[in-house]
């Protein structure tokens, strides 16, 4: 039978490299034939649609070493995702609701207490404003829920106040909205870390000297859940925020009853109570102070916005009613905690060493019996989960960055379990960093807090004013009130938060702010620059004929390595020279005599360097050729290549270090031609004075 | 009867890891080769060697799917993807170049007339192989 390749034999006149080789061959019975298509790749490379698809086996590690790692990352993140199981990644509301509403949630375990700690400040008396103050917040809440909704359809691809700010206001607002939420991001993974860990020094007290290391350890862990994927993380961290929610729910409704039934229980009496009859006069500053303190309760609201792709189809309907289920749980145990508390007389504790919440649930339901233990440690669970919002929320706003290219465009990449990973881990350090500077102290880190989610609000719901004003759809005009008075609300909040704790640590939020909105700028000019530089004039602009290149090929010694690469470099140009750098005169005299005996075909110029130096000469050389010819330079570098990794340090990487010299220089090609210890050559025929056959 | 390989032709049917299983239950004992082949139609207004791509994809598929089924049987079979006139003319000849002992053939159970149908395509590979030939019929469906 005879045979004809048609395709990707290798030999003279070859078509383009193929995956397949297709051999047309002659039958048995006369004229007839049948191609014979030969897949080397079958099973690495699946065709699918006109183009190939890249299987599993594919990224299956060779050596027993990386099949080792890969043991050991399958374990710790699990099995990898295509692509086509991104829609089952996605979540559902329920877990949606875990996941991205945690830390709005677990604010309940402390907004009562934040504001009643700074009505103490004016007396017992004052406290009575706690209930009002509640009420104001959870108007506030509402406020932000609808015109957060009003944000997830408008902008259902995620990006939520940055893209509702740069849409309407302009680039810098909107950097600014993204600066102010990238930094909240982190400090919600700092803190509610510091918090969690707090929360568990209450129990183990030696735990407390090692916050810092229990934090960065909390850190890592979610770290590993949340790269494990978005829906695998919903799924671990899912059971604590509903045990939380329920527990709290039950104690709220039990404390109720009592209530209503008129067996008010005695209340819990703080160990370092506050001055009762107050240090200071009740000014309506210390009412907004306490409003600003209480308002900490809308961290998180933002997060489900920002993440409206996260959810299962119809993402943006889900995202709302996930905000709705997330604003009236909030509002519920916020409202229920408060009046309970404020009903039975509970007051804050002025040295912290218990929470408002502890003493509640010790009044209702006494010292040490399950249920209280149960509020507890939930209440540490969720305080620490609330990291997860800032897990979620970071990476996503973060890929919507660097598709804008203000964010650098590794973050928009998604790992093998389809999370944000350069995200997730970017964060994760970050936050570490926070946490070791602030020593784990979440005193220290709580003034940094909530105002980056304030900018970031009052620039949104401006913008959706801006919006509605523009657009003029039907109901604008209540669309555009509800925003206004938003606008207000969380702009005054946002002038009362940055007043009062600025000497705390709020400035250095606003000092930050302005430098990573410089940040993000200065990478997006990059990029533009770059993108310039790089894009066609036209879609059908022709391939440019280019003259063949001047070739230089550095040579240390004649041997079979040199031999590969010069006769690589004659398959690319005729005009090729080689150049050797001698220590001394004799070894040059030396060198060109062998060179000369060697070929005759390629020329060569021969440096003496008496200071031995290698890379200065060559280059200086590289340099001068470059510049009488206006042909590209290419540079052909022959390299061995060892077996081993070890056997590296017994070489002198000559070629590695000039490829990094040359690596930034223009007009310059660089071509490695390795030559691995058990090459046969490439087709190479060997010949002359290195030849092992003669 | 020492079988060295078997070639086993597969189009694509449910019958095809029935054929597969078989194939590897009959090689065993020798340690048989075994090749699974799929053949394209290439229709007579186009080229011998044109490129199908839906073809192509579907035979990859198809010969992907048999080396699913072998691995869970615990063997390893060889694969080759041809483009022919007519199937059974190309199966011939790939056994006589592949020095193939046996065909295995699997046949989807189809009723035409109220009688088992056997295809164009086992009919003329049954006559024409010059090597051993086993048809299976796939198990009436109720």
């Amino acid at each position: 039978m005879s045979e004809g390749r048609d395709r990707g034999d290798g030999g003279e006149g070859a078509g383009p490299p193929s995956l397949e080789e297709r051999a047309t061959k002659s039958g048995s019975r006369p004229g007839d034939r049948y191609v014979r298509i030969v897949r080397p790749a079958a099973g690495e490379f699946r065709r699918h649609g006109g183009h190939y698809i890249a299987t599993r086996r594919v990224d299956a590690p060779q050596g027993r070493l990386g099949r080792a790692y890969q043991a050991a990352r399958r374990i710790l993140f699990g099995e990898r995702l295509t692509s086509e199981e991104e829609v089952d990644e996605r979540l559902s509301k329920k877990t949606g609701l875990a996941i991205m509403a945690s830390d709005n949630i677990s604010s309940s375990a402390y907004a009562t207490e934040e504001a009643m700690r700074v009505l103490a400040i004016a007396g017992a008396t004052a406290l009575a404003l706690t209930m009002p103050i509640a009420i104001a917040v959870c108007v506030v809440l509402g406020v932000v829920i609808l015109s957060e909704s009003r944000v997830i359809r408008a902008y259902p691809n995620g990006g939520g106040s940055y893209l509702v700010a740069k849409d309407n206001h302009g680039v810098v607002p909107g950097l600014i909205a993204a600066s102010a939420l990238l930094i909240d991001y982190v400090l919600t993974v700092a803190v509610s870390s510091a918090a969690g860990v707090a929360a568990i020094s209450s129990f183990v007290p030696e735990v407390h000297d090692h916050r810092v290391l229990w934090s960065l350890g909390l850190i890592a862990l979610l770290t590993i859940g949340n790269l494990r994927g978005i829906r695998e993380a919903g799924v671990i961290f899912a059971a604590p925020t509903y045990v939380y929610v329920i527990s709290l729910l039950g104690l709220i409704a039990y404390g109720l009853f009592r209530v209503a039934s008129g067996d008010v229980p005695t209340p819990v009496v703080p160990r370092d109570a506050f001055e009762p009859q107050g240090i200071e006069l009740l000014t309506p500053l210390i009412v907004l102070r306490a409003f600003a303190s209480g308002s900490v309760g809308l961290t998180g609201s933002e997060a489900i916005a920002n993440g409206v792709p996260n959810f299962r189809p119809p993402e943006s309907r889900n995202a709302v009613i996930t905000l709705v289920w997330m604003g009236t749980i909030f509002g519920t145990l916020f409202l229920g905690l408060t009046y309970l508390a404020t009903r039975i007389g509970i007051a804050p504790d002025a040295s912290e060493l218990e929470t408002v919440n502890s003493m509640l649930t010790r009044s209702l339901v006494g010292d040490g019996t399950p249920v209280y233990l149960l509020v507890q440690i939930s209440t540490a669970i969720i305080l620490l989960l609330a990291a997860n919002t800032g897990f979620s929320g970071f990476p996503r706003l973060a890929s919507v960055l660097a598709d804008d290219r203000f964010m650098p465009r590794q973050f928009a990449f998604r790992g093998e379990r389809l999370a944000f990973s350069f995200g997730i881990v970017a964060l994760a350090l970050m936050s570490a960093g926070v946490v070791a500077a602030f020593h784990g102290s979440v005193t220290e880190l709580v003034p940094l807090y909530t105002i980056g989610v304030f900018v970031a609000f009052t620039l949104s719901q401006s913008g959706l004013v801006r919006r509605w004003w523009r657009l003029r759809d039907p109901g604008w005009r209540v669309s555009m009130f509800i925003n206004s008075f938003g606008t207000v609300v969380t702009g005054t909040v946002l002038v009362v938060v940055a007043y009062t704790k600025f000497f705390y640590g709020a400035w250095m939020v606003l000092v930050v702010m302005p430098i990573l909105v410089g940040m993000l700028y200065g990478i997006n000019r990059h990029y533009r620059s770059v993108q310039d530089a790089l894009t066609l004039d036209r879609p059908d602009e022709p391939i440019p004929q280019l003259k063949p290149p001047v070739v230089i090929i550095p040579v240390a010694r004649l041997d079979r390595a040199t031999l590969q690469a010069v006769a690589f470099a004659r398959s690319i140009s005729p005009s090729v020279r080689a150049v050797h750098i001698a220590s001394s005169a004799e070894s040059a005299e030396e060198f060109a005599r062998r060179w000369k005996r060697w070929t005759t075909e390629v020329p060569l110029d021969v440096i003496e360097s008496p200071y031995r130096s290698l890379l200065q000469p060559l280059l200086r050389y590289i340099e001068r050729i470059d510049q009488r010819d206006d042909r590209p330079i290419t540079v052909v570098l022959a390299e061995f290549v060892p077996r081993n990794w070890w056997e590296w340090i017994l070489h002198s990487q000559t070629a590695l270090r000039l490829k990094l010299s040359l690596l930034f220089r223009p007009n310059t090609i660089v071509i490695d031609v390795p030559y691995h210890s058990e090459d046969t050559g490439h087709g190479v025929t060997p010949r002359g004075p290195e030849d092992p056959s003669r | 009867m020492q079988l060295k390989r078997i070639l086993v032709p597969l189009a694509g049917t449910s019958v095809d890891p029935e054929v597969i299983r078989v194939a590897i239950a009959l090689g065993k004992p020798a340690k048989a080769e075994i090749v699974a082949i799929h053949v394209i139609e290439v229709r007579w207004n186009l080229a011998l060697d044109a490129i199908l791509e839906p073809e192509s994809e579907r035979g990859e598929g198809v010969l992907d799917d048999a080396v699913k089924v072998a691995e869970q049987a615990g063997a390893h079979i060889e694969t080759e993807l041809v483009q022919a006139r007519e199937a059974a003319a190309a199966i011939i000849d790939t056994a006589r170049d592949r020095k193939a002992d046996l065909i295995v053939l699997g046949m989807p159970f189809r009723k035409r007339l109220g009688r088992v149908y056997v295809g164009k395509t086992v009919q003329s590979v049954y006559v024409g192989a010059h090597c051993a030939v086993l048809a299976y019929r796939q198990e009436e469906t109720r």
